[in-house]
C-alpha cells in the first residue's frame, strides 16, 4: 500500500497504451476500407459517429502531438508556406502541414476524412472544416449549438428559451443523421446508437468523479500533465467501452491513491488551476517549472471545455435517446464554452472545496477563443478575492513565440508571492 | 546623346544611376539617406553628375524609385521598387525569371517576365525577421561589424537553430545562446539561415523560377549568399552592382521614356 | 417620435453633406448618440457584423453600431491580452472612456476573439451585455425557425430595456424603413460601380457609415437628398484600373487609405461595413415580422468570411462580386490579427489565382497612419498592369 503499488500510475500507462493502439487503427484504417470523420473536442457527435462505425479523428490532437513530439515547427512551415498567417491557430496549420503530407504524423499516418462534423463552439472549427471540403470535396457539417447569452443567464429543460435551443439541435442532429446515412451506406440503428450513449455516460461519470478526486489533499493527479492523458482518452475513446472502462479503472486507482495519501509530488507545498491550453512545445519542461517550487495542478478549465463539457457528468437518458442526445449535446457544449468565456464565478467557487492557493492563466497566441478573454477574467478573480495569481503568455504549438527564460522568471516571482502570502497567514495564526 | 537617370531613396541609403541611349551605366553614386530625406535625393543625383562629368541639363527624363520616390522632387515620375528592381534584374541578367531583393527594412519576392515586367510579388510586412536588420541586431549583439558577419558564420561547424522570429529577440536569443557556451560562427550561420528561411518562404509565394537574381545590400553578405545557395540547391545570380538594381531599373524606365517621346522612326532606327 | 440628431442638413449642397458626414463617422465622441439620450431615447449598441437593427428600432431605441475608433485602447488594454485584433479593444475603450454611452450591449460569436466581447463587456458594466446567437449553420431545415425564435427572445430583452412592448406592426413599421435604407445604399453602390467617377470611395463610405450612428428614417431623408446630386455631378471618367477591396467586414481600414487607394484606381466594390447591408432583397413586411427578418438573413442575404454557408462558397462570392463589378483586379486585406480574414486570404488567392486575376493581399489596421504598404502594390498592380 505504498507508491510502487501497481495500480498507481496505471491509467497513465494504460492510456498511454491504448493511445499507441488507437493510431494504430488510424494507420490501418484506410487499408481496411474503413471511413474516418474528423471531429473536434468539443462536440465530437462520437455518440452518432460511432453509431456508424466511422473512426473518429482529432486533429486538435494530432496537432498537439506534433507539439509534444517536438516536430510541430516543420509541419507550421509547410502551412505558413501554403499562405496561412503566422498569427492563425497553431492547430490548424500543423494539421494542414499533415494533410499536405499525405497524413504524416510521428505516431502513424492519419487518414483522409469521409467527413467533418464540427460545432461552433470554436470558430476556428468552421474556418478549418471549409479547408478539408476545399481540399478533398467531402461533407462538412455544422452542429450549430447555442451557448449561453450572458453570464449565469444559462437555460434549463423545461424553459422555453432552452426548448427553442434544443429544438434546433435536435433538427440537426437528425439532419446528420440522414448525411451519415449518406456517407456510410448503412441505415441508423437506434439500438447501436443506444449502445454508444450507454458508454458514453458510463464514461461521463466516471470522469466527473475522476475531477471531484482532486479535492483530496495531496491532490491524486496532475491537472495538466495526467489531465492531457485523460483528454486524449476521453475524446478518443468517447462511446466505447474500452473507453468507459479506462475511466472507472482511473476512478479506482484514484480513490485509493486519495484513501492513502498518496500524491503526485514528493511534497505539495501549492495547489493551483490552470486556465488555458498547456505549453505542448516545452510540455515537461513547462509543468516541471511548477512542480520545482512543490506547486501542483489540482484543477484545469481544460479538462472541461477540451472534454466537450463532459465534466459536468451529463447522463443520457437511454429510453429516449434521440431529445436526451439533443439535450446532452446542449448541455454539454453550452458548458465547454461557458469553461471559456464565463468560467469566472466557476473558479471563485472551487477555491474552497479544492483549497485552492493560485490561478495560473495562460493565454496562448494562436487560440483567441480561450485567450481573449483571461486578462479581464483574471481582473474579476483579483477584485473578488485575494487569492494569488499569475499571468503568462506563450503557444500551445509554436516554439518561436515561447520563451522559457521569460515564463520561468515569471512562475518563480509567482511562487516567491504565494510563499510570502503562505508566511504571512502563518504569522497572523 | 540623351541621358536618363534612376534615383533609388531607400530608408538607410540613396543610390543614383545615370545611363546612356545604349542603356549603358555612365555613372552611379550611393550615400547615406540621413533624415532628410529630398536632400539625399538631390546630393545622389549630383553626386552622379559629377562623377560621369555631366551636366544636369543632358539627363533627359528621371524616374524616382524606393521608399521616398516621392521626395525625388526633381523627378519627371516615380515608379515603386518592386517594378524596378524587376527591370533591373533582367537587364543585368538577361535569364532572371525571379528575383528575391533583400533590404534594409524589407524583403521582396518578384518574379518577372523575359522583358523585366512584373508578374508577380510578395512582401514582408510584418517585421524586420527575414531583412537586414536582423543581421543587424544580430550583429550588435555579437558586437561583430556587419561587414564581417558572412565570413565569420561560413566557419560554423554546428549551425545554433534560431527559432526567434522576431527582430526584437533575436538579440536576446542570441545572447542566450552565447550564455549556453555556444561559438559565434555557429550562433551567425544559424541567423543567417533563419533570415534565408524566411525569404524563402516569400520566394515560394510567387513560385521559384530559374534565373534566380539577388539584389539589395544584403547581397554583400557571402554568408546569405552562401546559406541561399545552398539551401536553393542552385546558385543565384549576384553582382557587385545589386545595390544598384532599383536605380538601374528606374533609370531603365527613364530611356523608355525618352525614346518613346522621339518619332517611331527615329526609334527603329536607334534599335537597328 | 425619433429627433432630428444631424444639424441642418437639409439645404446644404452635396460636397457639404459628405464632409459633415465625415466628421460625424470619425468623432468619437458621438454626438448623434449624446443628443439623442438627451432627448430621453434609449441606445442599444451592436458590434459588428451584422445585427438586426429592425428590432431595437421597433422598440424606440436607437441601434449604434460600436466597430472601433482610431483611438487608443489604454483601459481596455488591461482587459486584454496581445495577438488580437484592435477593433476590440477600440470598442469596449470607446464604452470605458464614456465615448459612447449605451443601455444595452449586443454581440454575436463572428470570431473566436469576438465572442468573449460580451463577456468582458458584461463584467465591466451593469446594464445587459448579451449574445445573440445568429445561426452557424445556415444550411439546416430548422434554421429559420431558430433564428425566428432567438429574435423573440432578443426582443423581450429589448423589451425590459426600453420599457416598451413591441407589436408586430411596430416591426412592420421599422421593417419598412430600413427597406428603404438597404435599397438607397445598395443604389448608393450602384453609382459607385457604374459610375465610379462620380463616387469615389472615401465620400460613398462617410454616406454609408453614419446610418449607423442617426435614426434609420434621418438616414434616409440624407441619401434621398444627395444621390440625385450626385448623379448629377460633373465628373469626367479617367483611365483608372477598376478594383474590388475584400476585408473590411470587421474592423474598418483608415478612411485615408480608402483615400490613397482611390488615388491609384477606381474602387468599385468591396465589403466595407457589409453588416448594413446585408440584406440584399426588401424584407417581406407582411406575415410574421420576425421569421421575415430571419429568413431574409438567410436567404437574401450577401457573404462574408465569418458566415458559413453551403451554398455560398466565399471565394465564389468574391469572383461573382469582382465579375459583377467589372473589375480587372482585387486587392485582398486582413485586418491584423484577424483570424477569419487572414484564413480567408488563403482561399481567395488560391481561387484568383486559378481565374488568372490579379490581386494582392495586404493587411491593415485601424489606427495605421501610414500606408506605404499598401500605395506601393498598388502602384506596383497599376504599372504593369495584367499578370500572366
Amino acid at each position: 500500500m505504498t507508491d510502487t503499488d501497481p495500480i498507481v500510475g496505471r491509467g497513465a500507462k494504460e492510456g498511454a497504451q491504448l493511445f499507441r493502439e488507437w493510431f494504430q487503427t488510424l494507420t490501418e484504417a484506410p487499408q481496411r476500407g474503413e471511413q474516418a470523420a474528423y471531429v473536434f473536442v468539443m462536440g465530437s457527435l462520437a455518440e452518432v459517429l460511432r453509431a456508424f462505425d466511422f473512426h473518429t479523428v482529432f486533429p486538435e490532437i494530432n496537432s498537439l502531438q506534433t507539439a509534444v513530439r517536438r516536430v510541430a515547427h516543420t509541419y507550421l512551415s509547410t502551412a505558413e508556406d501554403y499562405g496561412y498567417s503566422p498569427d492563425i491557430c497553431g492547430y490548424v496549420k500543423a494539421d494542414l502541414g499533415m494533410q499536405l503530407r499525405g497524413g504524416e504524423h510521428p505516431m502513424g499516418r492519419i487518414p483522409k476524412p469521409t467527413l467533418a462534423v464540427y460545432t461552433n463552439a470554436c470558430n476556428t472549427y468552421v474556418k478549418w472544416a471549409e479547408i478539408w471540403e476545399r481540399l478533398y470535396h467531402i461533407p462538412i457539417f455544422t452542429l450549430d449549438v447555442p451557448g449561453s447569452r450572458a453570464a449565469g443567464a444559462q437555460t434549463w429543460p423545461g424553459h422555453p428559451d432552452f426548448e427553442n435551443d434544443k429544438r434546433y439541435v435536435a433538427a440537426q442532429l437528425r439532419e446528420l443523421i440522414e448525411l451519415c446515412e449518406q456517407v456510410s451506406g448503412k441505415k441508423f440503428d437506434i439500438d447501436r446508437l443506444r449502445e454508444v450513449m450507454g458508454h458514453a455516460n458510463a464514461m461521463s461519470r466516471a470522469w466527473k468523479r475522476v475531477l471531484e478526486l482532486n479535492q483530496s489533499k495531496p491532490a491524486v493527479f496532475n491537472a495538466v500533465t495526467d489531465g492531457t492523458v485523460y483528454l486524449g482518452m476521453s475524446n478518443g475513446f468517447r462511446g466505447t467501452a474500452a473507453g468507459s472502462q479506462y475511466f472507472e479503472r482511473v476512478v479506482e486507482e484514484m480513490e485509493y491513491k486519495a484513501a492513502h495519501g498518496l500524491g503526485t509530488l514528493h511534497e505539495e507545498k501549492y495547489r493551483l488551476i490552470f486556465v488555458g491550453v498547456p505549453c505542448y512545445p516545452i510540455f515537461r519542461r513547462f509543468s516541471e517549472m511548477f512542480a520545482e517550487w512543490g506547486g501542483s495542478f489540482v484543477s484545469s478549465t481544460y479538462l472541461w471545455f477540451a472534454s466537450g463539457g463532459t465534466d459536468l457528468g451529463y447522463e443520457y437518458d437511454l429510453s429516449r435517446p434521440l431529445d436526451s442526445l439533443a439535450e446532452g449535446v446542449l448541455i454539454n457544449v453550452r458548458h465547454a464554452m461557458d469553461s471559456m468565456f464565463f468560467q469566472d464565478q466557476t473558479l471563485i467557487d472551487m477555491v474552497g472545496p479544492y483549497g485552492v492557493d493560485g490561478v495560473v492563466y495562460h493565454p496562448i497566441k494562436s487560440c483567441r477563443t480561450v485567450s481573449t478573454g483571461l486578462a479581464d477574467n483574471r481582473r474579476r478573480l483579483l477584485e473578488t478575492t485575494d487569492i494569488g495569481s499569475l499571468f503568462i503568455e506563450s503557444d500551445h504549438m509554436d516554439k518561436r513565440v515561447v520563451s522559457e527564460a521569460q515564463l520561468k522568471n515569471r512562475i518563480d516571482a509567482f511562487f516567491e508571492g504565494l510563499a510570502t502570502r503562505k508566511q504571512l497567514a502563518a504569522a497572523r495564526g | 546623346m540623351a541621358y536618363a537617370a534612376g534615383v533609388d531613396v531607400g530608408s538607410t541609403q540613396t543610390k543614383a544611376v545615370v545611363l546612356n541611349e545604349r542603356r549603358e551605366i555612365v555613372s552611379r553614386a550611393l550615400i547615406d539617406t540621413g533624415a532628410n530625406v529630398v536632400l539625399a535625393a538631390e546630393n545622389a543625383f549630383a553626386e552622379a553628375m559629377r562623377s560621369g562629368d555631366l551636366r544636369d541639363e543632358e539627363v533627359e527624363y528621371i524616374v524616382g524609385t524606393g521608399y521616398g520616390r516621392y521626395r525625388v522632387t526633381f523627378g519627371d515620375t516615380q515608379i515603386t521598387e518592386i517594378s524596378c528592381h524587376g527591370r533591373g534584374a533582367v537587364h543585368m541578367f538577361p535569364n532572371t525569371r525571379t528575383v528575391v531583393d533583400m533590404g534594409g527594412q524589407d524583403t521582396k519576392a518578384i518574379r518577372v517576365n523575359p522583358t523585366g515586367e512584373v508578374l508577380d510579388f510578395c512582401m514582408n510586412d510584418k517585421c524586420a525577421a527575414g531583412t537586414g536588420r536582423f543581421l543587424g541586431a544580430a550583429a550588435s549583439a555579437l558586437e561583430i561589424p556587419l561587414g564581417e558577419l558572412g565570413q565569420v558564420a561560413l566557419r560554423a561547424e554546428k549551425p545554433v537553430k534560431i527559432s526567434t522570429t522576431c527582430t526584437v529577440f533575436a538579440e536576446s536569443e542570441v545572447v542566450s545562446w552565447l550564455g549556453k557556451g555556444k561559438k559565434i560562427e555557429d550562433i551567425l550561420l544559424g541567423v543567417h539561415q533563419s533570415i534565408v528561411s524566411r525569404s524563402l518562404g516569400l520566394m515560394r509565394r510567387v513560385g521559384i523560377e530559374r534565373e534566380v537574381t539577388f539584389t539589395g545590400g544584403v547581397t554583400r553578405n557571402i554568408g546569405v549568399v552562401t546559406v541561399l545557395n545552398s539551401m536553393l540547391g542552385f546558385s543565384v545570380n549576384v553582382s557587385e552592382e545589386s545595390h544598384y538594381m532599383g536605380a538601374l531599373g528606374a533609370a531603365l524606365f527613364a530611356m523608355d521614356r525618352i525614346q518613346a517621346r522621339r518619332s517611331p522612326a527615329e526609334v527603329v532606327a536607334e534599335k537597328g | 417620435m425619433a429627433p432630428q440628431l444631424l444639424d441642418n442638413w437639409a439645404s446644404r449642397p452635396v460636397d457639404e453633406l459628405i464632409l459633415l458626414c465625415r466628421e460625424l463617422v470619425e468623432d468619437t465622441d458621438f454626438p448623434t448618440v449624446k443628443r439623442w439620450r438627451a432627448a430621453g431615447g434609449k441606445v442599444v449598441g451592436h458590434f459588428q457584423v451584422y445585427f438586426p437593427e429592425e428590432i431595437a428600432h421597433a422598440a424606440g431605441c436607437l441601434p449604434v453600431k460600436m466597430r472601433g475608433a482610431p483611438i487608443e485602447a489604454r483601459r481596455a488594454e488591461a482587459r486584454f491580452g496581445s495577438y488580437l485584433c484592435s477593433i476590440l479593444k477600440t470598442s469596449l475603450e470607446l464604452a470605458l472612456g464614456d465615448h459612447v454611452a449605451l443601455d444595452m450591449f449586443v454581440s454575436h460569436p463572428i470570431c473566436d476573439a469576438a465572442r468573449n466581447l460580451a463577456a468582458v463587456w458584461g463584467r465591466n458594466f451593469s446594464y445587459p451585455c448579451q449574445i445573440l446567437y445568429l445561426p452557424q449553420n445556415a444550411n439546416s431545415r430548422h434554421s429559420a425557425t431558430y433564428l425566428r425564435d432567438e429574435y423573440d427572445r432578443l426582443k423581450r430583452e429589448i423589451e425590459k430595456v426600453a420599457e416598451h412592448t413591441v407589436s408586430d406592426d411596430d416591426l412592420r413599421r421599422s421593417i419598412a424603413i430600413f427597406n428603404e435604407n438597404r435599397r438607397y445604399l445598395h443604389q448608393l453602390y450602384a453609382i459607385k460601380r457604374e459610375t465610379p467617377w462620380l463616387l469615389p470611395a472615401d465620400e460613398a463610405y462617410v454616406l454609408m457609415a453614419v446610418g449607423g450612428l442617426i435614426p434609420r428614417e434621418e438616414h434616409n431623408e440624407l441619401l434621398k437628398a444627395a444621390l440625385p446630386q450626385i448623379e448629377a455631378r460633373l465628373a469626367k471618367p479617367q483611365d483608372r484600373i477598376r478594383v474590388v477591396f475584400e476585408g473590411g467586414f470587421c474592423e474598418q481600414p483608415p478612411l485615408d487609405m480608402l483615400r490613397a487607394i482611390a488615388q491609384s484606381c477606381y474602387l468599385v466594390d468591396d465589403d466595407l461595413l457589409i453588416g448594413l447591408r446585408w440584406i440584399t432583397q426588401d424584407v417581406a413586411t407582411e406575415g410574421d415580422p420576425l421569421f421575415n427578418l430571419a429568413q431574409a438573413y438567410l436567404e437574401k442575404s450577401t457573404y462574408s468570411p465569418v458566415q458559413h454557408d453551403l451554398r455560398k462558397p466565399k471565394e465564389e462570392m468574391l469572383l461573382r462580386r469582382i465579375r459583377a463589378a467589372k473589375a480587372s483586379a482585387a486587392i485582398i486585406t486582413a485586418a491584423k490579427m484577424c483570424e477569419p480574414g487572414l484564413d480567408e486570404q488563403v482561399a481567395y488567392s488560391k481561387a484568383l489565382d486559378a481565374a488568372g486575376i490579379p490581386y494582392f493581399v495586404s493587411e491593415f489596421e485601424e489606427s495605421m497612419t501610414s500606408f506605404d504598404h499598401v500605395q506601393i502594390q498598388l502602384e506596383t498592380f497599376v504599372e504593369n498592369l495584367l499578370f500572366a
